[in-house]
């Protein structure tokens, strides 16, 4: 587990700000992302459109917390588990093949294939680092004076 | 325990907000989508420039007119398997891996490309249509409801017989 403020607070600078930037890019164009959500053909078209108008939202939201540092450790676990969603979805879609034969992804295509789930993996591992140190100002739960045995 | 009672509550303030602002913000978009006044596919014609979208009418018009060069995206197998009469087979995942211009100068002058691929939700032909575009075509229209619907209008078709 890493301890080193510094570090943990550029884990924090580099996952918060990639949020905020993917969540920006996204707020711009909601059609063009219930687009690329339908594409993946888990959802039916209502679905994908509400995705599409609230999850750019929540990306930024908890991207920009996670920075500032406001409820550090929700913001780290909220953040993990977006992209443990992400990795399940990239995956599920590449074993059903759905982009074979169609082209069907349009310029995300390229995108959703291994370098996408090592990224997020990449990403995953530095949010939960964050996740795991603890709270600002409190001890991490392992660094915590432990009772002595009787 | 990592997900106490506590990351429950922030987590249900952060998402509840996110969704409370993602809705404020796109209130005029929901009351267009409820209209039905989206594309149900939800493709706008601005992420692909220089694609006109058109319906089966207006396909039909341009291939009984014969002012319309039915162009099929989609790959050779299926090109060969069988397609509207008369289109050029432009598989969009050879093309973009090769000399789209090539494939842009052996269009027909004076005839409007229609592009098309197996209909539905495929978006072959929007991305053929997008990379034509970059390419310096003119004017093209895409056919959305594509294969699918042209065979189901029972309209003329033809395929590629096997050479024996």
């Amino acid at each position: 587990m890493i301890r080193n403020k510094t570090l943990l607070f550029i884990l924090r600078l580099l996952v918060g700000g990639l949020f905020i930037y993917a969540g920006v890019l996204k707020v711009a164009d909601p059609v063009d992302f219930a687009r690329d959500i339908s594409n993946y053909r888990l959802v039916p078209p209502v679905i994908a459109f509400l995705t599409a108008l609230v999850l750019p939202w929540i990306e930024i939201l908890a991207g920009a917390l996670l920075v500032l540092g406001v409820f550090r450790r929700t913001n780290a676990l909220l953040i993990a588990a977006m992209l443990v969603f992400f990795i399940v979805l990239v995956a599920v879609t590449m074993v059903r093949g759905i982009d074979v034969d169609c082209g069907c992804f349009g310029t995300f295509s390229r995108k959703a294939d291994w370098t996408l789930i090592l990224e997020d993996a990449v990403m995953l591992f530095m949010v939960l680092q964050v996740a795991l140190a603890g709270e600002a100002g409190k001890p991490a739960p392992a660094a915590r004076p432990r009772k002595p045995l009787p | 325990m990592i997900l106490t009672k506590r990351f429950w509550r922030e987590a249900g303030f952060v998402v509840g907000l996110g969704a409370v602002v993602g809705l404020a913000v796109n209130a005029r978009l929901i009351r267009e989508y409820i209209k039905g006044g989206l594309n149900p596919a939800f493709i706008s014609e601005r992420a692909y420039p220089g694609a006109v979208l058109i319906s089966l009418p207006e396909a039909e018009d341009l291939f009984a007119g014969g002012q319309g060069i039915f162009v099929d995206a989609r790959s050779v197998e299926e090109f060969q398997a069988g397609h509207i009469a008369g289109a050029m087979s432009m598989p969009y995942e050879e093309i973009r891996n090769t000399d789209p211009e090539r494939f842009v100068a052996a269009l027909p002058p004076g005839k409007m490309p229609v592009v098309y691929c197996s209909g539905g939700d495929c978006l072959t032909s929007l991305a053929l249509a997008k990379l034509f575009a970059e390419h310096g075509a003119g004017e093209i229209r895409v056919f959305q409801g594509g294969w699918e619907e042209w065979i189901a209008a029972g309209l003329p078709r033809e395929k590629v017989d096997d050479p024996e």
